[in-house]
């Protein structure tokens, strides 16, 4: 089912949380909402399942205007980020509760709540209570009972985040492959960009109520529009170099080696992006600075600050003459106070619109 | 050998947290005991000193606390009207409770203090009003008046303890029972209030005791017909003597409800009593 937010605002008292977003999810999405805590993507989201009402503006979920629906007459299911299951019912009985609400017969209940605890390898579970269960498997018991009665949106609120890192790895996965095995529509926050990255096939990435950039992850990740956007996905993030357009039509930057390797697509962007006083970013991934020996026609000469071996790359930190930045590389034998020369490949160099 | 020395200390320590903990039983216990005991006495019996220990039970007590005193009546009218006020306070306290805990209401926080407010009142203070009040609404000595009065004085207690029963629970346990299609209604009904069973039972173990046991405004406010339990017992103390044995029995017959209730609730009490202590 397509859920279509038109122009949505939550405000509390004076604080507006939501500010204005609007738009559309396709049938059968992955569709993320990545931001920081406090960015209102949660919002957002509650206010499609009807636990929050919109302050302003419409959502209709398959074409119905739902805005003020009751979260039981929207035909969604939802995952939270602690769960939700009913204490002092078995796992059984959390995956069967839906069903039992609907009143379907009790043997076409036992045979959903099976069939769903077998898709999700809780099947040995059924007799526990979820006191009894770790994280990981509580969380597949909410994923049971969200999916045992067929939604056809599922929500999820940040669903991971309290599991481990390795477990949030596997879970990461196995709900990407079952709702699109499932073929359900599904709106996902989180504040983990790996999360986002690996599961979306769009990411909205959202800031202080506004969504600023609705967009394939990987085009997040290679053209970020803004300034927040680039300096939130990626680890370490985009190194950004403050610029203007001169009224010559040349761009003045902050290192004037990376502002010179813009090409011409990239300046025709930077002329529509750049704020009226001509002010942008240019914006280079870690990973394609390339570092070569000092004084290389059209490198531009940098100070090793500090070099992080990670093992599979290596973070260097380098000083161009008060401007800071990261270059990733592979295995190096750079030490700190080495002067090298840097290159910005001109396909990788980014016009980046500031925050506003 | 050299692990048997602390074995046998360990033995000792728990022998004397034993010994212990079976010293303060009896010393809390021995009232309990000699009210009992006294009410199966005789007056002779009663009258002895040092106090006899063995001696023929008799039912005379009880028979002279229904024939003399009308305690029948009064046990009948105590369990109305404290059934009544229990009811009342434990329905309406949980759901104003419930608004108070859940709902964007606007202005709570002075609502409930408002509520907590009324027990600030001395009782005694309200006594005379209540008088009036209830002359002019003809239902003085009804059990009207009483129900009336202890249920709202046990009202602001229900209203604050299940608030924060209520608050303990996480929301999003509601709200999934919200998406998974309950109305709010049945969430509350289904999902909320078996989770706050434990809380419930305490609460109004709690209100139905201060009721039940209540003398002030039961010795005032009734006359005749909704005579409670507490009037009719005190009356076994007459101006030249006390009716000990008498003053047994009504004791007796008091607490015994209290301790069958308990023990029915004890399930939940434990749980309920100790809830928030420990994060499950």
């Amino acid at each position: 089912m397509a859920i279509q937010i038109n122009n949505v605002y939550k405000r509390f008292g004076s604080l507006t949380v939501v500010n204005g977003v609007s738009v559309d999810i396709a049938d059968g999405e992955f569709f993320v909402m990545l931001g920081p805590s406090g960015c209102g993507k949660t919002t957002t989201l509650r206010m499609v399942a009807g636990l929050e009402t919109a302050s302003e503006g419409q959502i209709f979920i398959d074409g119905r205007d739902m805005t003020h629906a009751e979260p039981r007459h929207r035909d969604i299911a939802m995952a939270f980020q602690d769960y939700g299951l009913y204490p002092n019912m078995t796992v059984f009985q959390n995956i069967e509760f839906p069903l039992k609400i609907r009143k379907l017969a009790p043997a076409e209940r036992r045979r959903k709540v099976e069939e769903t605890a077998g898709r999700l390898g809780i099947s040995d579970y059924l007799g526990r209570k979820p006191a009894q269960m770790s994280g990981g498997q509580r969380q597949r018991v909410s994923l049971a009972r969200a999916l045992v009665r067929n939604p056809k949106v599922f929500l999820m609120d940040e669903p991971l985040s309290n599991l481990d890192a390795k477990l949030r790895a596997v879970m990461r996965t196995e709900i990407k492959k079952l709702v699109t095995d499932l073929g359900i529509t599904t709106i996902y926050v989180t504040h983990d960009q790996i999360e986002a990255m690996s599961m979306a096939d769009r990411i909205a990435v959202m800031r202080k109520g506004d969504m600023v950039q609705v967009a394939p992850p990987l085009q997040v990740y290679d053209r970020p529009t803004t300034c927040f956007v680039a300096d939130f996905i990626g680890s370490p993030p985009m190194n950004l170099f403050k610029a203007e357009l001169a009224n010559s039509g040349r761009v003045v930057c902050q290192v004037q080696g990376f502002g010179d390797a813009l090409d011409d697509a990239e300046r025709e962007r930077a002329r529509a992006m750049a704020d009226r006083h001509g002010h942008f970013a240019v914006g280079i991934r870690p990973e394609h600075l390339q570092c070569v020996a000092a004084g290389t026609p059209g490198s531009v000469e940098g100070i090793v600050e500090l070099v992080e071996p990670l093992g599979q790359t290596t973070n260097i930190y380098l000083l161009s003459g008060d401007t800071k930045y990261v270059v990733v590389t592979d295995r190096t034998t750079l030490r700190a106070g080495d002067t090298i020369g840097v290159i910005a490949p001109g396909d990788k160099v980014r016009a980046v619109g500031l925050d506003r | 050998m050299a692990s048997q020395k602390p074995l046998l200390s360990r033995a000792a320590k728990l022998a004397a947290a034993y010994a212990l903990a079976l010293i303060a039983t009896a010393f809390f216990a021995f009232p309990v005991f000699w009210m009992a005991s006294s009410s199966f006495k005789s007056e002779l019996d009663i009258s002895q000193y040092p106090p006899v220990w063995s001696f023929t039970p008799t039912f005379e007590n009880y028979a002279k606390l229904a024939s003399e005193l009308d305690a029948f009546d009064a046990f009948v009218n105590s369990a109305v009207i404290v059934g009544l006020a229990t009811t009342l306070a434990m329905v309406c306290g949980t759901m104003a409770a419930y608004a108070l805990a859940r709902f964007d209401v606007r202005g709570k926080e002075i609502i409930a203090f408002e509520v907590l407010s009324i027990r600030m009142l001395p009782p005694i203070v309200s006594v005379i009003p209540m008088f009036i009040i209830a002359r002019a609404l003809g239902i003085f000595d009804t059990y009207w008046l009483l129900a009336a009065a202890y249920g709202l004085a046990g009202l602001p207690f229900v209203v604050w303890v299940m608030r924060v029963f209520i608050q303990d629970i996480p929301q999003s346990i509601e709200e999934a029972a919200m998406i998974d299609g309950c109305s709010r209604f049945q969430t509350f009904w289904r999902v909320t209030l078996p989770l706050l069973l434990p809380g419930l039972a305490a609460t109004m173990v709690i209100v139905f005791m201060f009721a039940w046991n209540e003398f002030l405004l039961a010795s005032m406010l009734t006359s005749q017909n909704a005579k409670t339990l507490p009037v009719i017992a005190a009356n076994a103390i007459k101006p030249k003597a006390i009716a000990w044995g008498l003053a047994s029995a009504a004791g007796v017959v008091m607490s015994l409800p209290v301790v069958v209730l308990v023990l029915m609730m004890q399930r939940y009490l434990v749980r309920g009593l100790t809830l928030g202590a420990v994060k499950g």
